[in-house]
């Protein structure tokens, strides 16, 4: 993630660390992640005005802030932007984001199994907190370590960091210890590399680093007319550099032949035996977080073609090795598109699709607009093909547009 | 048997609509979509493997597809005829008709690492371009072409007078990539950057030279909001499509959703109700008023998730008003 480095400092959520360019989307953020009714989804002010409204209306209590960091979870501290901030935190990110600019990458989270992964609900909120009073060292957590932002975010006290391998007998660290980088805290950068260090290659298991010294290079190599794809932006720099065989990398250039007939031994079947794992995604809420995908780190439609039947299909019949075949690969040569009779009508044959073409089927607020041309009334249409309407959800259950408002991209 | 991730409509320059869907059954099928909604089928073709990818040639008179069986066809509507246009040493996994002022042709992108430009005249290819990996996904709007492949690998083209590699740019995305779709300048309507989806749940919205390097950034999509269990599910973005007229976009995924997005108001238009199956491809009309979308299982929960019992689906929704791009300002 191209983060970008900027000595101003930004703008940063205290719940859960983040940062933002405006103090506007920040609150945004916090209105939508943190400020936000579970119940009714109305999004409120601040962590007090959460617990009023959930008490008031819902006769609910909630007592944390939700999709905080441990030990932010305090409904109590009355938060908005960046107002109310507890001084010691305030410094502390000031310290940290000084401290380790640019120094180290600032997703750190760990890639450790579930196991390690911070119940939010563990957690002891600390109890009344006055704003200005710095955290309790309660908040020791034992999966501290794939809370992203964590490692700019504990002031105070840091937690005893559990699960995070080479961690001596440090059990409290003086506050901001890890801020200074090379700072008087010997333990610090052991405890600190290891961690992320051992997980820098998992990060970018797949390939090597950039794919510049995978450089291949067309034969044609033609005028430098610069392509400039947005003829609002004049980079020369770039324009040339792209017409021409790269100068900036001719260490890269000897490759720039083309291979007309690539090398049979590149068969999809060989290149996937060879198929790594795909790394666990990380949780950046603290929630965990499964992939739906095969472990492999193909693409499920290398998988599927891997299955026997369809290997079997393909292996059956070679396509053949000239290209332009002068014949019509099925004899169905009506001309003007006809359709043989039968052919697709009628109940689905065993091999073919049953297609409902659903023609707009559940239409939200959707008047057929007058005015637009083609294909009005599209609500509902009877249906030409004599198959299945398959009609998912019956209409008017569509949810409302916004339905997770505030997503922040 | 599966729809695979084919979608596209007939450009705009028919008198009527017509779509073309590819199969992991080895066929290709094509429907008129009339003015009322109805949809009649019109005609079939047969590879000897599924169907990767199908794509039309500009005048709409052509559709050509890419199959697993390392062929491409080119289908004749006229004639209705089906010929082998293109020939790779691997599955194609993709198809795109380049138009250029100066020549047309083919663009075949293939799990065998290469990306493949043919003329249709001849057996062999015009030029061949080795790829850094296989190829997943690809898009065309001349004069730019994008591909993504294995490795999380993006190369960007310029089509102008001939194909050749623009830029090579490190991926937005930590995941495989999945799908990627162009999209045009919103003034000058010339393609000026493009959507990739991950199979992390997660698109990147990158500009090929970004006045600003704020204007690319990445957003979730396609996850399970949590609530049960406690684990939150990220499903793969199957397809990405920009709809022609108000340059927003729909996004469809593996857990059975499609979304639209604004993605100049870096917002969430719309989210759909939950299929029971993925949502593998999608697309608008050239007009932008119907929204295709096929339901089928992708293989994303391996073959566990496999129930012969579930038909693929294909439908149409009626979407101009709900793509309309966010009032709101921000």
């Amino acid at each position: 993630m191209g983060r970008k480095k900027k000595k101003q400092m930004k703008p940063w959520c205290w719940y859960c660390n983040r940062e933002f360019d405006d103090e506007k989307i920040l609150i945004q953020h916090q209105k939508a992640k943190h400020f936000k009714c579970h119940i009714c989804h109305k999004k409120l002010y601040t962590g007090p005005g959460l617990s009023i409204h959930c008490m008031q209306v819902h006769k609910e209590k909630v007592d944390k802030v939700p999709n905080a960091l441990p030990g932010r979870h305090n409904i109590d501290i009355e938060i908005y932007g960046m107002e109310g901030i507890p001084e010691e935190d305030m410094k502390a990110h000031e310290k940290e984001k000084a401290g380790k600019d640019g120094v180290q990458p600032k997703k750190s989270e760990t890639e450790a199994g579930p196991s390690t992964y911070t119940t939010p609900g563990l957690l002891p909120t600390p109890g009344t907190m006055p704003p200005g009073m710095p955290p309790m060292p309660t908040t020791t957590a034992s999966g501290m370590a794939p809370m992203p932002h964590m490692m700019h975010g504990h002031m105070g006290p840091v937690p005893p960091m559990g699960p995070m391998g080479p961690m001596g007998p440090m059990g409290h660290m003086p506050p901001m210890g890890h801020m200074v980088p090379n700072g008087p805290m010997p333990p610090m950068p052991m405890q600190m590399m290891p961690s992320t260090m051992s997980r820098m290659p998992t990060n970018m298991p797949v390939k090597p680093l950039f794919p510049a010294a995978g450089q291949t290079k067309v034969t044609l190599s033609s005028a430098p007319v610069g392509p400039d794809f947005k003829p609002t932006m004049s980079m020369p720099g770039m324009s040339s550099a792209s017409g021409m065989v790269r100068p900036t990398f001719p260490a890269y250039s000897t490759s720039s032949a083309s291979s007309v007939s690539m090398a049979t031994s590149i068969s999809a079947k060989a290149t996937i035996s060879a198929a790594p794992t795909i790394k666990k995604p990380e949780s950046s809420s603290g929630m965990a977080i499964k992939l739906v995908h095969p472990d492999e780190d193909i693409s499920l439609e290398e998988m599927r073609a891997s299955l026997p039947k369809y290997q079997m299909m393909m292996e059956g019949n070679r396509a053949p090795t000239s290209v332009v075949s002068p014949m019509p690969a099925t004899s169905m040569a009506s001309p003007q598109m006809s359709m043989p009779a039968g052919m697709m009508s009628g109940p689905p044959r065993s091999m073919s699709m049953p297609m409902p073409m659903q023609p707009g089927a559940p239409m939200m607020m959707m008047p057929p607009r007058p005015g637009m041309p083609p294909m009005p009334p599209m609500a509902a249409v009877p249906q030409s093909m004599p198959m299945s309407m398959a009609y998912p959800y019956p209409p008017g259950m569509m949810r409302p547009p916004m339905s997770q408002p505030g997503c922040r991209f | 048997m599966t729809v695979s991730a084919v979608w596209p409509f007939s450009p705009g320059v028919l008198p009527s609509t017509f779509i073309v869907v590819g199969s992991w059954d080895n066929n290709v099928r094509c429907w008129e979509v009339q003015q009322d909604g109805q949809t009649i089928p019109k005609a079939q073709q047969t590879h000897t493997g599924p169907v990767m990818d199908v794509a039309w040639s500009d005048d709409g008179t052509k559709v050509f597809t890419a199959s697993c069986d390392k062929s491409a066809k080119m289908w004749d509507l006229g004639s209705n005829q089906f010929v082998q246009v293109a020939q790779h040493d691997a599955p194609i996994k993709t198809c795109h008709w380049v138009k250029a002022p100066n020549y047309n042709c083919l663009m075949t992108g293939s799990w065998d690492k290469t990306l493949k430009f043919w003329d249709l005249r001849s057996s062999n290819p015009m030029l061949v371009i080795n790829l850094p990996e296989r190829c997943y996904c690809a898009d065309v709007v001349y004069p730019m072409a994008v591909v993504g492949t294995a490795g999380r690998q993006v190369i960007i083209y310029t089509l102008e007078t001939e194909p050749r590699e623009f830029k090579r740019i490190e991926s937005p995305l930590k995941f495989q990539h999945r799908c990627v779709s162009i999209f045009p300048d919103k003034k000058t309507s010339a393609p000026t950057g493009f959507a990739l989806g991950s199979i992390e749940g997660r698109v990147a919205i990158h500009y090929v030279n970004p006045q600003n390097p704020k204007d690319n950034f990445t957003f979730k999509c396609h996850r399970s909001n949590g609530t049960t269990g406690g684990v939150q599910d990220i499903y793969a973005v199957n397809g990405i499509a920009f709809h022609p007229v108000h340059g927003t976009l729909a996004t469809v995924g593996s857990d059975g959703r499609f979304s639209f997005w604004d993605k100049d108001a870096r917002t969430k238009l719309k989210t759909s109700e939950q299929l029971d199956q993925p949502i593998s491809s999608c697309g608008f009309n050239a007009q932008g008023n119907i929204f295709g979308y096929a339901s089928s299982y992708d293989w994303s929960k391996g073959h566990e998730g496999y129930d012969a019992q579930k038909k693929p689906h294909l439908f149409l929704r009626s979407c101009y008003e709900e793509l309309k791009p966010s009032q709101k300002k921000s």
